[in-house]
């Protein structure tokens, strides 16, 4: 294997074709298992509950970054929240999970006190308003990944 | 029982990361030359400063020691020298770049080139008995036209020869 080259027309200069590649693996953790395993066993996104600072962390963390406790409780949130901020990003490049443009969107989930980093699908990024209700949309065929939610898509307001 | 047993153990989940980044890199019009020269002519090519009469390689735009731009003033290297110092590599290094092992030992060894001038490459022994300060050695080519282009990667090794 090796890196592709090429030679500008009529030119003396060479554009080198290089690629970054470091294939790595991390442990997910206690924690973190449970949460990617609770998205595909059961399309139930959970946090970890602080009662002493009555915070929910989603996604689940096993300390609080306020008092250090560890957190034992673990409690469901909804699959629906509200936009916080959003960024489109129209430049491709296959590092990212999809093609551009790619709209990620912090979402705070109803009973979670956090902003959950995703990306926000159905929508065309002149319809995103920040405060905007979203739901999650799962996988078909999951694999305890981030990526079992596809997206959050917009959902029509109950007034 | 024991499969009862088995089975509740904790499932833990690892997370993987498997996507090339990409990268683009000009040469610009002095390396490019030197390209093109492996390429084409199997050439290692260096600048000459048109004040301090030195070669540099690889070439430089401006001359390293004056400071002045370089013109066009091309040299070819001879093809043989001798080792002049080497790094034996045991240590299992990656590709950073494919996410292979790079082929392991092998010797990165600074070359005198016949013309005094130094070049860095890879040496064809790999059995670091065999290597030796000042044994005498010549650049091995990739054969086939289509596979050159990488520049310095276009020199395979450098091969000991008789003396």
């Amino acid at each position: 294997m090796q890196t592709a080259t090429e030679k500008l027309e009529g030119l003396d200069v060479w554009i080198y074709h290089g690629q970054i590649y470091i294939p790595n693996t991390y442990a997910a953790g206690a924690v973190g298992s449970r949460f990617l395993i609770e998205l595909r066993d059961k399309k139930r996104i959970m946090g970890t509950k602080c009662t002493a600072c009555n915070r929910v962390y989603v996604p689940a963390r096993s300390i609080c970054k306020d008092c250090l406790a560890n957190l034992k409780e673990w409690v469901e949130v909804s699959d629906k929240g509200t936009l916080l901020t959003y960024t489109v990003c129209h430049e491709p490049n296959p590092v990212q999970p999809v093609d551009a443009p790619v709209i990620y969107g912090i979402v705070q989930l109803d009973g979670a006190d956090t902003g959950f980093v995703h990306m926000l699908g159905e929508v065309e990024p002149e319809q995103l308003r920040v405060g905007m209700r979203v739901q999650a949309v799962f996988k078909a065929e999951r694999e305890a990944s981030i990526l079992d939610i596809r997206y959050f898509k917009p959902i029509a307001q109950c007034m | 029982m024991a499969e009862a047993k088995a089975k509740k153990k904790p499932e833990y989940i690892q997370v993987k990361f498997n996507k090339p980044r990409l990268y683009d890199w000009s040469t610009g019009k002095y390396l490019g030359h030197f390209y093109a020269e492996a390429k084409e002519n199997k050439k290692i090519v260096g600048t000459r400063c048109p004040q301090c009469k030195e070669i540099w390689l690889p070439p430089t735009v401006v001359c390293p020691k004056c400071k002045v731009e370089m013109g066009w003033d091309w040299e070819e290297m001879p093809q043989t020298g001798e080792v002049y110092q080497y790094t034996y590599l045991v240590f299992p290094l990656w590709d950073p770049h494919y996410g292979e092992k790079w082929a392991n030992p092998h010797a990165s060894a600074t070359i005198l080139l016949d013309n005094g001038v130094y070049y860095r490459h890879w040496l064809e022994e790999t059995d670091k008995d065999k290597i030796k300060i000042g044994m005498r050695v010549q650049a091995v080519w990739k054969e086939d036209y289509d596979e050159r282009g990488q520049g310095p990667g276009d020199i395979l090794f450098f091969k000991e020869i008789g003396k």
